[in-house]
């Protein structure tokens, strides 16, 4: 390995990085700074049959198939806001862009890509690889719902385009759909044109002591913890007052979103959202949880691997056409609990798809379900 | 050797006893008129099929790879691009008896036949307070298959986005005569979302037989205003700052003079016919919001020099104002017998700039255009009015065609917005993407139909799977 390691750092030379804590130490770490250097990369590694682990800001490597990479290809030097028009509510941004950057930078016009509301460290690029989504998604619905146009470097160093730069469009097939949550398994997502939102002139938290079956007409975000409520609202300050009002309950100022919940196993249990409270009653009393109605989603937090229950949880939500996937854990639960579950339907085509745009297999292999 | 005839024959007799002579048509007299769509070209069909559920679809498909003859999917036909047009003989699957609904109004989604009428879903949910957002004009006709097939648009899809965005999952039926189901009604489907490709795909990589959709709930309140303008520049520059004023309305929709006074003549619903534009806009919401909103519209249309605000007074003569709307096409028929409808999208600061393009290229091709669109999210459908029987005029209407998609590609925009590419815009896929990306797409068809039968020369243009693509590597970039 160390001769391929120094062999790939002669030929890599101009894009080697600094390596990034708790990653792969045999593996070469590049940040090429333009997508055409990032299609160079790949071209190498295809070449060589070498695996590649794309690094954004690392919060969802925890998600999938875990990668033994020789190459770890970081966005972190894809770091520009390539065009941002705010009279045309669109915005151009390459993937090393992180999340929290971008939206200080909308909120100064007061608009938002309605991306992930905790971001951490997490990328553009990353957010739209997992395709992971806010709380803000009751209202605007899912990340790949404001995918406008892609960029991606294929596993064969292709440099492909789809989609557009406007906000309605149904020139030739969507593959910023396709690329949204595809983990790498298209190639690398060198750029994105995303569709923005205006902010709403006030917003509000409320806080309700327990879930209700109805939170009025298409609220912001709710959130229901164990112990209590949070239902996020935004509009004209009217309505806002008027919808507080209508709640009851206690309120604040802003939009108070929650952390991640508590525990060192975080998980995704998805349902159909008519599911979700009878999701909740199949959970461990010992896992924490925010269940998003309407969403069907409920994050979980636990503090100890218990392969029963999570066996038994995951498989009531598959036998309800639902999943448990892991987000984040431990590497022990990760050998012992498949990532994903069971493979979806029409894996035989997800795999003649990805061929023809990693043909060797080599950006992220495995982590899709099935091993893909 | 066994003549083109016997093999038809053959063909006919096959589906016939699958289906029963009654739902397999191959009197030409009969097939006639599957042969075209709401556009203006005409294909050829060797025969019809009307399969009443997945499984007779999924024995056509077998059927039709034996014989190596394409198959091409079909909802209505109200399509304007050519995309149900068969290209070669061709057996056409007609999806429109396959009407079945089941609401999960909890979930607030419902699994649809892809032959139930836009409207009539809608009509059917209204019993749980949803609605099924996209709203193609056509939609008293169109059906649910060809809204996932085009990815259909409509006037409420500023807000609500387009067809894409409100289905969670198809059921379709493979090249290989296999059934899968793409996505389901939990969020965020593991794996890859190919369920995003097959919508919008035209009918090239499978047939979909049904659609799990996501359904809206109805708003509780909404207010629709029209205002006049003496400058079409006028209304441009109101849809302009209403979306960087922070307010998305339902809708906002613009009509030039020519389409006001031929929709005004046949459906007399007041628009008020001296105006150069005028701009229909709807707000929706709680009734806090509608209300700050609309006067927040207002307030921009004023300041633009609006000649005339009229908010719908009561629900029916809001509907008015939108059969109004919603009947342009059919209003133009009073103008011209035939016209020729684009479709292409800008961005929103380019609204004006490329109007005034449209006129000149029009007036230039001795041609008469009127312009009803979806200015809210730049959507530009300009219609060419004219008499067929004039000679010459086809290509004078090809010619201004071919360059307004080019104005609009070159001003940032995109080649199509809501009615797809089908035959009419092939050719003009490279002004919007490289030999790159034509070849990817092509990649994408030839995984899902590696021999070709769905929809054939459809979408992509003859040549776009580029066998020599790959590693376009600068030399010695690394070395």
């Amino acid at each position: 390995m160390t001769s391929v390691k120094s062999a790939l750092q002669r030929r890599l030379a101009a894009f080697l990085s600094d390596p990034i804590e708790g990653v792969a130490d045999e593996a070469v770490v590049v940040a090429p700074p333009t997508l055409d250097e990032a299609a160079a990369v790949l071209s190498v590694a295809s070449e060589h049959s070498l695996p590649v682990l794309v690094w954004g800001g690392g919060t969802h490597q925890g998600m999938g198939g875990r990668v033994a990479p020789a190459i770890v290809l970081s966005t972190a030097r894809l770091d520009s806001i390539v065009d941002w028009q705010p009279e045309d509510l669109t915005v151009v941004v390459e993937a090393g862009v992180r999340v929290a950057d971008l939206e200080d930078l909308l909120a100064g016009r007061s608009q938002t890509a309605v991306l992930p509301e905790v971001p951490g460290d997490g990328t553009v690029g990353g957010a739209v690889a997992a395709g992971i989504s806010g709380f803000r998604r009751l209202r605007y619905g899912p990340t790949r719902d404001r995918m406008l146009e892609v960029e991606v470097v294929t596993g064969d160093g292709r440099l492909v385009r789809g989609g557009g730069r406007v906000v309605k469009n149904v020139t030739g097939y969507d593959l910023p759909r396709l690329a949204t949550g595809s983990f790498g398994s298209l190639g690398l997502i060198g750029r994105v044109c995303l569709k923005l939102w205006p902010l709403p002139a006030a917003a509000r938290t409320v806080t309700l002591p327990e879930a209700r079956p109805d939170y009025g007409y298409r609220p912001l975000a709710v959130v229901e913890e164990p112990d209590r409520v949070l239902v996020f609202l935004a509009g004209t300050p009217a309505e806002v007052e008027a919808r507080t009002a209508e709640l009851g309950g206690g309120h604040e100022e802003g939009l108070r979103w929650p952390g991640a919940p508590a525990g060192s196993i975080r998980l995704s249990l998805r349902v159909a959202p008519r599911l979700l409270p009878d999701a909740l009653e199949q959970i461990p009393a010992s896992w924490s949880y925010q269940a998003l109605p309407g969403v069907g989603e409920a994050r979980i937090g636990a503090a100890d691997f218990d392969p029963v229950s999570f066996s038994e949880v995951r498989r009531w939500a598959e036998s309800h056409g639902g999943a448990l996937v892991l987000i984040e854990a431990p590497g022990h639960v990760h050998e012992s609990f498949d990532p994903w579950g069971t493979p979806p339907a029409g894996m035989d085509l997800q795999r003649r798809v990805v061929a023809r745009f990693d043909p060797d297999r080599i950006v992220n292999p495995g982590r899709l379900p099935g091993g893909l | 050797m066994v003549s083109a005839s016997v093999r038809h024959v053959t063909l006919v007799r096959e589906l016939q006893h699958l289906l029963g002579d009654d739902r397999v048509l191959a009197d030409p007299l009969r097939t006639y008129v599957y042969g075209k769509d709401g556009g203006i070209k005409r294909g050829d069909v060797a025969v019809v099929t009307l399969p009443e559920n997945a499984g007779e679809v999924i024995e056509i498909v077998r059927i039709a790879a034996r014989h190596g003859i394409p198959v091409v999917p079909r909802g209505a036909g109200t399509g304007l691009a050519g995309g149900a047009v068969p290209t070669r003989p061709s057996l056409v699957v007609s999806l429109t008896r396959m009407t079945q609904i089941e609401v999960d109004a909890e979930s607030r989604s419902a699994w649809v036949g892809a032959g139930v009428l836009n409207l009539d879903l809608s009509r059917h949910t209204a019993r749980y307070g949803l609605h099924f957002a996209p709203d193609p004009s056509s939609q008293a006709a169109c059906t649910i298959g060809g809204n996932v097939a085009n990815n259909s648009g409509g006037p409420h899809c500023l807000a609500e986005g387009s067809t894409v965005n409100h289905v969670l999952a198809v059921e379709l039926i493979t090249a290989t005569g296999e059934m899968v189901v793409l996505g389901g009604d939990a969020p965020d489907p593991i794996g890859l979302d190919l369920r995003g490709i097959v919508v919008g795909s035209e009918g090239t990589l499978g047939i979909v037989t049904r659609a799990l959709v996501k359904l809206t709930p109805n708003p509780p309140a909404v207010r629709t205003l029209l205002a006049a303008y003496d400058r079409v520049e006028d209304a441009a520059a109101t849809v302009s700052e209403v979306i960087a004023g922070g307010i998305v309305p339902a809708a906002l929709e613009m009509m030039d003079r020519p389409m006001t006074a031929a929709v005004e003549r046949f459906v007399r619903a007041g628009f008020p016919t001296t105006a150069a534009a005028v701009l229909l806009a709807e707000v929706t919401g709680h009734p806090a919001a509608v209300e700050a909103e609309a006067e927040l519209v207002r307030a921009f249309a004023e300041s633009n020099h609006s000649t005339e605000i009229r908010v719908a007074a009561d629900e029916a003569e809001r509907a008015l104002l939108w059969k109004g709307r919603k009947a342009a096409f059919g209003a133009v028929a009073q103008t011209a017998p035939d016209y020729y409808l684009h479709d292409t999208v800008v961005p929103r600061t380019k609204l004006v700039e490329v109007m005034a393009k449209i006129s000149q290229i029009a007036e230039r091709n001795n041609l008469v255009v009127m312009n009803v669109f979806h200015a809210g999210d730049g959507n530009l459908h300009p219609l060419m009015a004219f008499d067929a029987s004039e000679e010459g005029v086809l290509d004078r209407v090809r010619a201004a065609a071919d360059e307004l998609a080019r104005v609009c590609v070159a001003a940032g925009g995109a080649l199509s917005g809501e009615h797809g590419i089908g035959l009419e815009k092939r050719d003009l896929m490279p002004l919007a993407f490289s030999e790159a990306d034509l070849d990817a797409q092509a990649r994408l068809i030839e995984a899902f139909d590696p021999g070709g039968l769905f929809n054939p020369d459809k979408v992509l243009p003859a040549g776009s799977r580029c066998f020599d693509i790959g590693r376009p590597v600068p030399e010695g970039t690394w070395i």
